[in-house]
């Protein structure tokens, strides 16, 4: 009995090894270790900003750490129906050697992220704000069928 | 089997000094803030943490090489600084380990200087800074000079660890957790902190560089935000936002 205790705990404890493994893969698949690249881009002089998504009941808010930018440089634009695009134009150039890196050359003068949009929204009916170097873009969701309530 | 964390000491720390925790958390806010603190006493490395469970990273500083997480010192105040994120699985034993670290220097205080996050954190002028402690009289100490206290929800992270280690091995320790950004380096968060740490102790650090160059510290920070933000979620650091049962 208490062998077969124990290849049950066994087995369970294998699930719950497996489980935490897939966790930890579709962690990393989703966006961790799959696109893991530089946060800047040289050929285009881009520097990627923070950026986050939260999805609200009745919208979606995308923020972006768009520091040291004009406020009228700002560019929000939907590229795809799933994905939202922001660019802006710093107020100074931005070199490496500023970060104490003097290995490699080059300047940055723009900021530019892609960020998926995880549910329907209505683009066109989006509002921005910026305040503190943060850009809040504001997007309404898409609205369903209602279904009576009887 | 090696030890898992082990503290590495340079040159002599000091005993009955008051400690400050800078590591990698919402906003970088106790970072950002113990970074401030430690150039501004000029305090010097004197120890640093090595374990396994750390990425296999160095940082190079004028050339040569430094462990990411680093204890700073002199002759009354000890710094914990941590530059690079530290995995979720990590945080546990490395905490553990500087408690005990603490507890064999004999420090009279932990400081935890932290952020809370809040939503519109950019329509907040004045940051407002919230306290806990590890045992009464410390949050007596802290009302009195003015701190509101955070009377419930959760602490997620290495600053709730050190609390609650603290406060099993009755070391006093606080925590000044200001208002801040989520997933961006909040520079203004950091000088909050740092005021209430100059109220409670009596050093005198002048924040003034830390709010004109924030822009700077925002830029230079992005990097180690974007991979403490990917530690954060998957300690579910957003559970601070739950509500608690109390029945």
């Amino acid at each position: 009995m208490a062998e077969i205790r124990r290849r049950r705990r066994s087995i369970l404890d294998l699930i719950g090894d497996y489980l935490e493994d897939l966790e930890t893969l579709s962690e990393e698949f989703g966006g961790v270790a799959m696109f893991e690249r530089p946060s800047w881009d040289l050929r285009s002089c881009c520097i990627e900003p923070l950026c986050s998504v939260f999805v609200a009941a009745d919208e979606v808010v995308v923020t972006a750490d768009l520091l040291n930018t004009h406020p009228d440089t700002i560019k929000v634009e939907q590229v795809n129906r799933d994905t939202l695009e922001i660019r802006a134009e710093m107020k100074r150039k931005i070199r490496f050697n500023e970060f104490g890196i003097t290995h490699r050359q080059g300047e940055f003068q723009f900021f530019r992220c892609q960020t998926h949009i995880p549910v329907s929204v209505e683009a066109k009916r989006m509002q921005t704000r910026f305040k503190r170097g943060i850009l809040e873009v504001h997007l309404p969701r898409k609205k369903g069928y209602r279904i009576k309530v009887e | 089997m090696s030890e898992p964390v082990k503290v590495v000491e340079k040159k002599a720390a000091p005993s009955n000094a008051l400690m400050l925790h800078g590591l990698p958390d919402v906003g970088l806010v106790g970072l950002i803030a113990t970074s401030h603190v430690i150039s501004q006493l000029k305090m010097n490395e004197i120890a640093y943490v090595d374990s396994e469970l750390l990425p296999p990273v160095v940082v190079l500083h004028e050339g040569l090489p430094h462990a990411p997480l680093r204890i700073f010192g002199n002759t009354d105040v000890i710094a914990t600084f941590g530059e690079a994120a530290i995995p979720a699985k990590a945080v546990q034993p490395i905490v553990r380990k500087l408690v005990e670290w603490s507890q064999a220097k004999k420090v009279k205080l932990m400081v935890s200087m932290g952020g809370m996050p809040v939503q519109d954190r950019q329509d907040i002028e004045a940051v407002k800074v919230y306290g806990a402690a590890s045992n009464p009289s410390l949050l007596k100490l802290l009302s009195d000079k003015g701190i509101e206290i955070l009377h419930g929800g959760f602490m997620v992270g290495p600053y709730a660890l050190i609390m609650r280690y603290c406060a099993e091995r009755n070391i006093p320790a606080i925590a000044l957790l200001a208002q801040s950004f989520y997933n961006y380096p909040d520079p203004e968060a950091a000088a909050a902190t740092i005021k209430e740490f100059s109220k409670i102790t009596g050093l005198q650090i002048d924040v003034s560089k830390l709010v004109e160059g924030g822009e700077e510290i925002r830029l230079k920070a992005r990097d180690v935000m974007k991979r403490t933000t990917q530690e954060l979620n998957r300690m579910k650091k957003t559970q601070e936002y739950d509500l608690p049962l109390y029945v």
